[in-house]
């Protein structure tokens, strides 16, 4: 069942001197239970579209221009503010990056998710205090029970992680979005964090967006996954046939520009030539155009719609069978994927 | 360690402590954060040595001692026949005109006032190199080397992307010829599809005059793809030193094993069939290091071995374990390493439907 949908979201941020097209018309859904990963560059919108769901656009500057963001029946984007307020935490919660900034540093661990669930479930402080001992358990901080008096400055990164997960899952929340949640975490930290994100979404049976920028995350963690590219999802599909079969030259730029750690043969790397796009310029045509390698003129001319690599099938939007779709004239073939470049004579289909 | 005439640099039991003062009028001495702590390597002219670990085990202030911004606690440090340790004013500068650094952050390292073009010229001047002239051609040189549009000598820092100011700290890390480039984790700041384009940069000048990099870094697969040997640091030491080849194919310290283990692989069918060894708790405080093995506390081989009592009780050298290979643990003739990285990586396992 399709739990949350994101249709032509579009998001605008206005400074004194520029407007930021942050977002530019993104769909998607979420159905029960599944993980789909938000994948790209810093500034591809992938954030900012999380934000835009939970209303949490930085204000005044932030702004949904267009679309809609659906929660079952609810119109999340037409939902008055105390209606959207009880319904973060309780049915969409979020883990951010730096668990440090939402923290409150002058709150203890244990006040912090007591107030959640003395304000959301009506608890007791009782009540809520045994609760808070059991989700901190649950989240692998050892000696629960003393370390509800800590603050956050006194847990390490990875166990003020751990915190944050245990607050976001205080409410059996049916979505999590995770924003980057290992990023600033060392690699075996991320790898005990990911493992307990894995478990506990299973456990609960709760769907996870999780935007990251690094594919190795995404290959691992989830079974969907959007490509975005300056503000636009430029790629979709299962996880398994999107790394096997990328279609969109920038997926498959990101793909060969990273190295494996189980690559043998020392390939060399193919960058992505140019640079990331300027936001502040309305977009016209393909946003990965200046930098595609694939490029032809219609290219610059007409942005492409995203649509199935293989035209004319029917489209499914989620769950192991979602149909794989691209947004771009010119999709690489898998040699060309293989290779990173087109292997074509300039002038259109390979 | 073993000898070898090649080496540009030496370092033997390299100690740099930062002292922790206590105290507002009169400070007093309470503790050290031992944040290199006895490391011993060489460097072979013509390589690149990575050096990989979390965050405070060492890794970049080991890169600073070496081009001498931190003053070493204790230890030799041997650079092309000349101790360094000691050196200071005049005879630290000529030194340092054959070591350059290129730092992670390139927004922080790049003084916004001044021009690309005073930038990359700083170098040539301190060191008096060429007259002014010659050296606002070396400066045009040097950017095109780089990739970057000698007119553009007289733009700010702040009018250039990441990938590109990055560009302009290597240039300015090559204008006096050096032969040592430290590069301390100089990709990670940089968006994924910018990385390969100095990852290549870096690949190419190596080639083209003759450098030899110590290419500090957390992740393990950049290591891998730019590095002859790796160095695997932990709380202060090395764990594991070998071929980049052998720390990947062969991990001997159950510590690279588990870091390896860690690494996600951006193959969905790979991620499924690998085998992760998570590792317990926390990186140890530098302050106050664990006994014996620094690794101890949270080590999944010693678990399997029954708690052997040397673990905590006895530090472990760096001992030879193959041509080229050492390893700092006891017990590391019971690490397969060849099976242990099969688990890790998925390889070897019966093969899935995944793409070439």
């Amino acid at each position: 069942m399709v739990l949350l949908s994101v249709a032509d979201l579009e998001v605008r941020f206005h400074t004194a001197d520029a407007t930021v097209h942050a977002v530019n018309g993104v769909s998607f859904e979420l159905e029960e239970g599944e993980t789909l990963g938000l994948v790209g560059e810093s500034g591809c919108g992938k954030s900012v579209t999380s934000l835009a769901i939970m209303r949490l656009l930085p204000q005044p500057a932030g702004r949904i221009t267009g679309g809609t963001v659906t929660f079952r029946d609810a119109i999340l984007t037409e939902l008055p503010e105390d209606e959207m307020r009880d319904l973060r935490g309780k049915e969409i919660a979020m883990v951010f990056q730096d668990p440090m900034t939402s923290l409150n540093p002058v709150l203890t661990v244990g006040e912090q998710l007591t107030e959640t669930l003395m304000a959301h479930r009506q608890m007791t402080r009782q009540q809520a205090r045994a609760r808070a001992v059991a989700l901190l358990e649950m989240v692998g901080i050892p000696r629960p029970a003393t370390r509800l008096g800590a603050y956050p400055h006194q847990f390490s990164g990875g166990m003020r992680q751990r915190v944050m997960i245990a607050m976001a899952l205080a409410l059996e929340p049916k979505v999590l979005i995770a924003d980057e949640p290992t990023t600033a975490l060392d690699v075996t930290i991320q790898a005990q964090i990911l493992d307990l994100v894995r478990n506990l979404t299973a456990d609960f049976g709760t769907a996870v967006i999780l935007i990251t920028h690094d594919l190795g995350v995404v290959a691992g963690m989830t079974g969907r996954v959007n490509v975005m590219y300056a503000g636009f999802v430029v790629e979709t599909g299962t996880t398994a046939e999107l790394f096997a079969h990328p279609r969109h030259p920038y997926t498959v730029g990101l793909l060969r520009s990273i190295p494996r750690l189980d690559d043998t043969r020392h390939e060399d790397l193919v960058p992505i030539e140019g640079q990331p796009p300027d936001m502040t310029v309305a977009p016209r045509g393909c946003p990965f155009a200046p930098r595609c390698a694939w490029r032809e003129e219609r290219c610059v001319a007409e942005n492409p719609a995203l649509e199935p690599v293989v035209p004319g099938t029917p489209i499914v939007t989620t769950g192991p069978g979602a149909t794989h779709r691209a947004a771009c004239w010119y999709p690489a073939t898998d040699e060309e994927a293989r290779h990173g470049a087109p292997l074509r004579a300039a002038g259109g289909a390979a | 360690m073993s000898t070898s005439d090649g080496a540009l640099l030496r370092v033997e039991g390299l100690r740099v402590y930062f002292p922790i003062k206590s105290g507002i009028i009169l400070e007093r001495h309470v503790g050290d954060v031992r944040a290199v702590d006895g490391v011993d390597f060489e460097l072979r002219r013509g390589e690149t040595l990575g050096l990989v670990g979390e965050s405070g085990c060492g890794k970049t202030t080991t890169g600073r001692a070496i081009v001498r911004l931190y003053r070493p606690t204790a230890g030799s440090i041997r650079f092309d026949g000349q101790e360094l340790a000691g050196l200071e004013g005049e005879a630290l500068r000529r030194v340092r005109r054959q070591m350059q650094m290129i730092f992670q952050d390139p927004f922080a390292s790049l003084n916004p006032r001044m021009t690309l073009g005073s930038i990359v010229k700083e170098p040539l001047t301190i060191h008096g190199i060429g007259s002014p002239k010659e050296r606002e051609g070396r400066v045009r040189q040097l950017l095109e080397v780089v990739g970057l549009n000698p007119g553009f000598v007289n733009r700010y820092p702040h009018e250039f992307s990441g990938g590109q100011r990055q560009r302009i700290g290597v240039a300015r890390a090559l204008a006096v010829q050096p032969d040592l480039v430290v590069a301390d984790e100089p990709i990670s700041a940089l968006d994924v599809s910018i990385q390969a384009q100095i990852l290549n940069l870096l690949e190419r000048l190596q080639g083209e005059f003759g450098l030899t990099y110590l290419f500090i870094a957390h992740d393990l697969s950049v290591v891998r793809h730019i590095s002859d040997r790796v160095a695997v640091m932990y709380v202060g030491r090395i764990a594991e030193v070998a071929s980049s080849r052998d720390i990947f194919l062969g991990p001997l310290h159950p510590y690279t094993v588990a870091l390896l283990s860690a690494i996600p692989i951006p193959d969905p069918a790979v991620e499924a069939r690998r085998r992760r060894i998570i590792l317990k708790g926390d990186v140890p405080n530098p302050v106050a290091p664990p006994p014996g093995c620094r690794f101890h506390t949270r080590c999944w081989l010693r678990g399997r071995l029954g708690n052997p009592a040397e673990c905590e009780a006895v530090d472990p050298r760096v001992r030879d374990l193959a041509a080229g290979h050492q390893v700092a643990c006891h017990f590391a003739e019971q690490v397969d390493g060849s099976a242990e990285q099969r688990l890790v990586t998925g390889r070897g396992a019966p093969p899935a439907s995944s793409p070439a």
